[in-house]
């Protein structure tokens, strides 16, 4: 026990044991807990990766110590402890998977190893290293012909004919009197293991072992006689795989795949039932309750029904370095454990964060359960391979609500809403019988406004009749101001040339209105040079004349010299007049 | 409680009785620690596992024990809460081979401590570091200090510790436990005594 501070959790765990000097390295699948002596204490069995090369170990936990250590052949690629039987005194049995191999663990001792079957070799191979055997082909060809053969091959190269292939010149000769006298064999390798039990859905019943290949394949076998009772086929390997169920009865395997994809299998069909296209690829898959959580590497965590549909996403803090259940049968608690690159272990139910343990360093692997005699007990190892232990407190008591910052709780209060009046629920029922005739007119009707608006555009177009000009010798751009609050306005018109280099010249503006209500200072002028890009302010004054209170459009043409049709035109609307005339 | 009965109290005629509750995580022996202290008559010979409580009543040379073994089992450990009022002794046994969950018992320690009925009484409490035979178990000493056995102050403590299954230990912390209840015995008994003792001169000047 060297460590005994809280991790700024709430007080919700007690720090029960810490070592940072355990020498454990392990991810969450090779890690689990099991009652391996019988006494109703369970250890804790950790398929120790050492250094990824050798120092591999199957490592037993008792309390604090360790109680026992045997050394494994190969990388564990995951391990389970399960009932292979009935006999008495219950002691479960400690699987561990690595390479194409199950070995097998009985009181701590190795009891039973089973190879998965050797794949169909290529037959072109096996021609090519027959003829290097009889010495009818030099290394130099040989390795020619394998190219030539991967290529183009549907069977893929064996491991033996792939390493060769990847060696230097001076190598060749060694390696083909090393190995050509041995048969070629290909062998898949493990990538996981689960449990699933064989007909009893009890804490103790026998299980069946559930294993997914390199070769896409997963494989159900049975724990007594280890023979295949099922094969299915999937369309990439997969990587991480929970599974559901009796074997007799119904199951499912959910499957996270290599190529981002999440398959669910059932007992029917040896081909995946459902799928889920992850938009990022899959690091965590854990089920919880009847809904897969899936945690991906664009830091995010979702949640899918067990028919694959999508229910949420939450966004996390940092990248997601292992997940795990927490499932605590006793209190009726259920909720996922996920160690962050940030050296933190969020807990969420659902997508609610209820509590967050801070450690004192990135955590590789968790484990939920009973361990000794205590049933919340979370053991996580970290990068540095430390060894973590720590308790829930038996009064805790988790928040429904989310702790992390997000919406008020006023905003899921519902609020009143009248109740459906006679004429909305007319309305709807018109619109639900004769939807596609309403639908229809008013389609219809679009169009039509749609044809007015573009006749109405032409027409402008053709006769000039918009303040903007849009031919190529005199682009031209006008705006009109009226000031003023009568009877005397003064109207000003902004002339622009809208050319990139072109000045415009021979312009004048020309007025059309009603001689009886208005009179204008100068009905007729000349625009001076218009230069590319300025805006040149016209002004002139109009009159009117009349009293009532009448107004009427005054038309401003812009022309050229020497045509008749304006080059643009604009519609003003006078204001009323305020004032009264003084003569 | 009759007059009779106080007076006989008073003169050590009858032995005082008294409430012991004992307290400790599953499995740190608490069932057989009182199977030992019991008369080797009706001992019995398996322990199981205590399911809720059982109540157990023996003798020592100047006290009657009745104790309430109550279950450590995490789903019984809310039921202790319940007796802390009536007792006036407790016995906390610890489990010192279990260093994972020392932790968990000093948590369980500290809520007894502080729990309302317990606070503010100056209640004797034995603390057995049990299961010293085993090969992993921590000292008496090392226990306390795990549990910050030193921060008690306002009441009166004692650690042994113990075997319960050979029955080690055990005699010590209960001649501790009869010690301290005596004593506290005889202060009350001193004070009432003189009260009695008022009372009669009192009478006494009344009548005359």
């Amino acid at each position: 026990m060297t460590s005994m501070e809280s991790g700024g959790d709430g007080g919700k765990w007690l720090d029960a044991h810490y070592d940072p000097v355990a020498g454990l390295y392990t991810f969450s699948s090779c890690v689990d807990l099991a009652d391996l002596s019988g006494d109703g204490e369970n250890r804790l069995v950790v398929g120790d990766l050492g250094t990824g090369s050798s120092g591999m170990k199957l490592k037993v936990y008792r309390g604090t110590a360790l109680m026992s250590e045997n050394t494994l052949l190969d990388l564990p690629a995951g391990l389970v402890a399960f009932f292979m039987d009935l006999h008495e005194p219950r002691i479960p049995t400690t699987a561990v998977a690595s390479g194409p191999c199950i070995y097998l663990y009985k009181n701590l001792r190795p009891y039973f190893k089973f190879t998965l079957p050797s794949l169909e070799v290529n037959t072109l191979e096996q021609d090519v290293w027959q003829q290097a055997r009889e010495g009818q082909i030099d290394p130099l060809t040989l390795k020619e012909m394998l190219e030539s053969i991967r290529k183009k091959a549907d069977v893929p190269l064996s491991v033996r004919s792939l390493r060769f292939l990847s060696l230097e010149t001076d190598g060749l000769d060694e390696f083909v009197q090393l190995h050509k006298q041995q048969p070629i064999r290909r062998q898949t390798v493990i990538t996981c293991i689960d449990t699933l039990k064989k007909s009893t859905a009890d804490e103790d019943g026998v299980s069946c072992l559930v294993v997914g290949t390199e070769s896409s394949d997963v494989f159900i076998l049975d724990s007594k006689a280890f023979i295949i009772l099922s094969k299915m086929s999937l369309p990439a390997p997969p990587t991480m795989m929970d599974v559901t169920g009796q074997f007799d009865v119904e199951f499912r395997i959910t499957v996270a795949c290599r190529n981002g994809n999440i398959y669910i299998l059932r007992r029917e069909s040896d081909k995946p039932k459902y799928c889920v296209e992850l938009p990022s690829h899959p690091v965590g898959l854990v089920r919880v309750g009847k809904n897969v959580l899936v945690g991906c590497t664009d830091e995010s965590l979702q949640g899918f029904t067990q028919k694959g549909k999508k229910l949420w996403k939450i966004v996390l803090p940092a990248p997601i370095t292992t997940m795990a259940p927490m499932d605590l049968p006793t209190r009726g608690f259920q909720g996922v454990l996920v160690g962050l690159a940030n050296c933190e272990v969020h807990l969420y139910r659902d997508k609610n964060l209820l509590s967050t343990i801070k450690t004192p360093d990135v955590v590789t692997s968790i484990c939920f359960g009973r361990y000794g005699r205590e049933d919340g007990t979370l053991i996580m190892t970290t990068k540095g391979g430390g060894l973590m232990v720590k308790i829930l407190k038996r009064t805790v008591v988790f928040d429904d609500r989310d702790s992390a910052p997000g919406p008020p709780l006023a905003q899921s209060i519902r609020l009143n809403v009248p109740k459906k009046t006679k004429l909305y629920v007319d309305q709807t029922l018109r619109e639900r019988e004769s939807g596609v005739a309403m639908h229809r007119a008013f389609q219809m009707d679009l169009s039509r406004v749609r044809l007015a608006a573009a006749k109405a555009y032409v027409k402008a177009l053709e006769s000039s009749l918009t303040p903007m000009s849009a031919s190529l010798s005199e682009p031209l751009k006008m705006n009109a101001v009226v000031q003023g609050l009568g009877p005397s306005f003064k109207l000003t018109l902004h002339v622009q040339n809208t050319a990139a280099c072109r000045p415009v010249m021979n312009l004048a503006i020309s007025f059309l209105y009603d001689e009886n209500l208005y009179r204008i200072r100068d009905p007729y002028m000349r625009i001076p040079l218009l230069v590319p890009g300025l805006i040149y302010p016209v002004g002139t004054f109009v009159d009117c004349t009349n009293d009532k209170g009448i107004t009427d459009i005054i038309k401003v043409f812009v022309l050229h010299e020497g045509r008749s049709s304006p080059l643009l035109t604009a519609h003003i609307n006078m204001p009323v007049s305020e004032g009264l005339a003084l003569s | 409680m009759g007059l009779l009965d106080k007076l006989s109290g008073w003169l050590g005629l009858r032995k005082k009785e008294v409430n012991v509750l004992c307290l400790g995580l599953d499995n740190s022996g608490k069932s057989t620690i009182i199977n030992q202290l019991k008369p080797a008559n009706t001992q019995a010979q398996e322990i199981v596992p205590t399911i809720g409580f059982s109540i157990e009543k023996f003798k020592s040379s100047s006290l009657s024990f009745t104790v309430f073994d109550m279950s450590g089992q995490s789903r019984y450990r809310s039921l202790w809460e319940h007796y802390y009022k009536e007792s006036h002794a407790i016995i906390f046994v610890i489990d010192s081979s279990d260093k994972l969950r020392m932790v968990v018992t000093k948590e369980e320690l500290d809520t007894f401590l502080n729990h309302e009925d317990i606070r503010g009484k100056r209640i004797p409490v034995l603390f057995f570091a049990n299961k010293m035979d085993l090969q992993d178990a921590m000292s008496s000493v090392k226990v306390s200090q795990m549990l910050c056995l030193e921060n008690i102050k306002d009441k009166p403590w004692h650690i042994c510790a113990s075997n319960a299954v050979r029955g080690e230990g055990l005699q010590e912390g209960l001649d501790w436990l009869q010690g301290t209840l005596s004593a506290q015995h005889t202060a009350h008994i001193t004070t009432t005594k003189n009260n009695f003792l008022n009372m009669f001169v009192f009478l006494f000047f009344l009548y005359l």
